[in-house]
């Protein structure tokens, strides 16, 4: 029923995580502003007589041109990255290593990589989601689902709280999750 | 949007997030008193651990692998435990939601202060505060 907790695991320096958190979180708030300040048009464009799906398709050149959506979709990447190759692997561990940590204490204490790793395939999974409706034509999901990411980022940045690794419980109670992810 | 709304709506969801922020600052690591003597005891086997509880308090810490702050927990509680009478007890609940769901455990990690007999005294989310903890444990020490 219950195993040992891995000690083995390589740890990673607490405060790499909440530096990439601080980046993703500015990043996420120009994303907001620039998608708030373009004109936004969500229906209206095409008669339902052309398909269902005409007015999607008639508006995916408008929301594809979209600044705030590609650099929306850059974050993603990022989120994509930090869930799937590892936290340690990615880019703002590899900047907090060569420009942060030379120049501040060494950690107290190394933590896992397991819980912020599995709090970046949360903020993949909302992201994209974000993008995917956005592209549907749903109003507002590119700011809300940035909001979202960004309440998130902010918290675990400012106060070390990370909103990803305390949905753990609540996911795998819901039934959302099945198994372990990592191991 | 005018680009002030726009920063506006910014400047909420920063207002937002700290507010949020300063209420789970709060209330983490609190400890929370639920002593009655109506209160189910715990015993080692209700956790599926092979483990001794203490003769005067146990600190059963219920962990998972994607939580932060369950090393610091463990390493404050194991040293609480140091004392004489007080056990501690990690329950990993990775692979056992039906565990954390009987005890109702909604984040890690979660520490529920047992007495002498195994009945709940105290529950705390997060990183216990040591100096509230101390005071709890140093109550049931001095009864046992």
């Amino acid at each position: 029923m219950t195993r040992p907790i891995p000690q083995h695991r390589t740890g990673i320096d607490q405060r790499s995580p909440r530096f990439g958190a601080a980046i993703t979180a500015v990043l996420l708030a120009v994303t907001i502003v620039l998608e708030l300040t373009r004109p936004a048009v969500w229906f209206g464009y095409a008669t339902y007589d052309n398909g269902p799906f005409a007015e999607v398709i008639g508006l995916l050149p408008y929301r594809l041109s979209d600044p705030a959506l590609w650099l929306f979709a850059a974050i993603t990447i990022l989120f994509a990255w930090g869930a799937f190759a590892g936290i340690r692997r990615h880019p703002y561990g590899a900047l907090f290593r060569a420009v942060v940590r030379p120049r501040v204490a060494p950690p107290v204490e190394l933590e896992d990589a397991a819980p912020p790793t599995f709090a970046q395939g949360i903020g993949f999974a909302i992201t994209a989601a974000g993008i995917v409706l956005q592209l549907l034509g749903v109003p507002y999901a590119l700011v809300g689902a940035a909001s979202a990411a960004f309440v998130a980022a902010f918290l675990n940045s400012v106060f070390a709280f990370c909103l990803g690794c305390r949905l753990y419980l609540g996911l795998r109670r819901l039934g959302v999750l099945r198994a372990p992810l990592a191991s | 949007m005018q680009p002030y709304l726009a920063l506006l709506v910014l400047a909420c969801l920063v207002v937002a997030s700290t507010a949020i922020g300063l209420v789970l600052r709060r209330s983490s690591g609190r400890v929370r008193g639920s002593a009655d003597d109506a209160t189910p005891r715990i015993s080692p086997a209700d956790l599926g651990v092979d483990a001794v509880f203490g003769s005067a308090a146990t600190l059963v810490q219920f962990s998972t692998s994607f939580c932060g702050q369950c090393p610091a927990t463990r390493r404050m509680l194991g040293d609480l435990a140091m004392a004489d009478g007080v056990a501690h007890v990690e329950v990993d609940v990775t692979d056992d939601i039906g565990l954390a769901a009987r005890f109702r455990i909604r984040q890690t990690p979660t520490t529920l202060l047992l007495d002498a007999a195994g009945r709940q005294v105290a529950r705390i989310g997060g990183i216990p505060r040591r100096a509230e903890l101390q005071l709890s444990l140093a109550a049931l020490t001095a009864t046992a």
